[in-house]
């Protein structure tokens, strides 16, 4: 007991200590939709701070029903929210035996995220699928449910160094021809170019962000079904 | 926040400046000047951390009187308005820096030109056609984007101050009192009798 | 709606909820002051926790005519016939201010409501963008498109003369 006051008396300024729920593991994730395409790419990487805690942790989930999910952010929420929506699919079917409509699953989302408004999950989130009409969607999200529908966004640490891009490469912004004294209209593109975007926005981004690198998972929805592609990137 | 209006017009400039000081939750004057005149053909309009507002008014007034009369002929309104942005910047480097926010008026004789400069107490100065410092800047700037002309004519330019001071009536929470105008132009600095 | 962007897209589209549920109901459509006095108890109700919006309710009926309910995140609700609301409010209002009288055409009217907009985007950092147009008339509401401001400004500055801050050149 004396020992104890002893040093509460030596160290006269209270300090106080606060648990802080969050993190923040790096990471960037990017979602383009095509003609009859969608697809969202995530890097691989896994850091908090300066550390890398893994070279090979996907981001980007196949959740049924042929739709893709990705969460990016605070790991721990991205996975505790990309779990809620399989379970949220899982339970749909359940309950009306169907599948699950992107438009719906886009709403789902919304209100899983909202539902935390006062306790956010700390996730960039975005969906792709096919919508009625078999066309490419992307929905994407702010932590607490704010979201739309796009033809494409990036999410994440590197966010701001792609999205500029792809305001670019993808929806053709300030691209004017002086010859023909027109701007470049906007159009689909196809599945090939979508994925050279994608590189190429995920190696610069890589060379620029400490927080991206390693590996590029991409997840391509199409009716015939998802297909999962990888790409190495540079491990530094 | 005080309110300090500047607009140019073809041939002069209008400086609105509100004429209430307030202290805590006293209005202690209602007919406040807060200009001083720097040459006869330079006005300025301060506003900012009280003490520090005329005092700097006053050092500036001063060292341009000062030139003036050492050399024979007064500082260029450019000069007038660098001198004023150093002095602030040396200010703001120093371990007590003036907290003065300012707006020049100036009418060049030789050039019959009319210009106005912007400086801010971070020791930031612009040239421009009209400006505002303080709460007021939110609502007047947008009327002034709207309806301002540099080749209006003196009469038009007051026609639109006073609309920048109906808005500001309208619109702004605490009564101000009213503003003074003064005008530089050709003739000089004066003062409009009219009570806006 | 202004302010924090779930917030508003959430409860907004619960209103909308709200509301056809009223019609369901009663077989008539909700009036405009009880729509927005739903919004306002709620908002109320989450006093205190944080919640940020700045919400206009306009709408059209038989009983009221015009109406505009101004609901914000304290709880306040307020019936008038000009508000602006958000980050840009003041900006707004000026343009709005010198140019509003009751007798705007509809087609005046939409004009004003764009160059008070496009004043906003101008001075205010976290407005910009694009412009939305709707003209709420007892029929329903219309939507009159989306205008881009990159262009819009241009073009108000050709046509008026005005926003002469904006140097196109280089000044000799």
């Amino acid at each position: 007991m004396e020992i104890l006051e002893a040093q509460s008396t030596a160290s006269s300024q209270p300090i106080e200590h606060r648990f802080n729920p969050y993190s923040d593991n790096g990471g960037t994730i990017l979602g383009i939709a095509g003609e009859d395409y969608a697809l969202i790419a995530g890097d691989t990487r896994h850091t908090t701070g300066y550390s890398i805690n893994s070279r090979y942790e996907p981001k980007v989930f196949d959740v049924g029903d042929n739709l893709v999910v990705s969460a990016n952010g605070f790991a721990a929420d991205g996975n505790a929210l990309v779990d809620a929506i399989k379970n949220r699919v899982e339970w749909y079917h359940h309950a009306h035996n169907k599948p699950l409509k992107v438009q719906s699953l886009a709403r789902q989302i919304q209100h899983l995220l909202y539902r935390k408004r006062f306790f956010p999950y700390y996730v960039h989130t975005i969906l792709a699928g096919l919508d009625d009409e078999g066309k490419g969607a992307i929905y994407s999200y702010d932590p607490v449910g704010s979201y739309e529908r796009e033809q494409c966004r990036a999410g994440g640490a590197a966010a701001s160094l792609i999205m500029p891009f792809l305001d670019n490469q993808v929806y053709f912004k300030n691209q004017f021809d002086p010859a023909t004294q027109q701007y470049r209209v906007r159009s689909y593109l196809p599945i090939d170019d979508a994925i050279k975007i994608v590189r190429d926005a995920f190696s610069s981004a890589t060379e620029r962000h400490i927080h991206v690198g390693d590996g590029l998972e991409v997840l391509i929805v199409t009716k015939a079904g998802i297909e999962k592609r990888y790409f190495p990137l540079k491990r530094d | 926040m005080d309110i300090l209006i500047g607009i140019t017009t073809k041939d002069s400039v209008l400086i609105a400046t509100s004429k209430s000081v307030a202290r805590g939750v006293s209005v202690i004057k209602t007919n406040d000047d807060k200009t001083r005149e720097l040459t006869d053909h330079s006005l300025l309009a301060f506003s900012g951390e009280s003490g520090d507002t005329t005092n700097f008014a006053e050092y500036i007034q001063a060292n341009i009187r000062l030139y003036g009369t050492r050399n024979g002929f007064e500082m260029s309104n450019k000069a007038i308005a660098s001198f004023t942005r150093n002095e602030l910047a040396s200010a703001l480097r120093s371990r007590k820096p003036y907290q003065v926010n300012i707006l020049i008026g100036g009418y060049d004789v030789k050039k019959k030109k009319a210009t106005l400069n912007w400086i801010d107490y971070l020791a930031a100065n612009v040239e421009l056609p009209y400006a505002a410092h303080g709460y007021a800047q939110y609502y007047v700037l947008s009327l002034l984007d709207r309806h301002h002309d540099p080749n209006m004519t003196q009469e038009q330019g007051l026609e639109l101050l006073k609309d920048c001071i109906k808005e500001l009536r309208l619109r702004m929470p605490i009564d101000f009192k009213g503003v003074q105008v003064k005008v530089v132009d050709e003739a000089g600095v004066r003062k409009l009798p009219e009570d806006f | 709606m202004a302010g924090g962007a779930a917030d508003c897209q959430f409860w907004e589209t619960w209103l909308n909820t709200q509301c056809r549920l009223h019609e369901l109901r009663n077989k008539e459509r909700i009036s405009v002051a009880a729509a927005s006095k739903i919004l306002a108890n709620l908002t109320y109700s989450y006093k205190g926790a944080g919640l940020s919006m700045g919400t206009m309710i306009c709408g059209y009926t038989k009983r009221e005519g015009p109406a505009i309910f101004y609901v914000d995140s304290d709880g306040e609700r307020l019936q008038g016939d000009l508000f602006c609301v958000g980050s840009g409010q003041t900006f707004a209002y000026g343009v709005l201010d010198k140019n509003y009288k009751w007798e705007l055409t509809v087609e005046e009217a939409l004009d004003l409501g764009k160059r008070s907009i496009l004043a906003a985007t101008h001075r205010d950092a976290y407005s910009g963008g694009s412009v939305n147009l709707y003209h709420v008339t007892e029929q329903g509401w219309v939507y009159h498109g989306n205008y881009d401001v990159g262009t819009e400004l241009w073009d108000a500055k050709d046509r008026e003369q005005s926003f002469n801050h904006i140097v196109t050149s280089i000044p000799s």
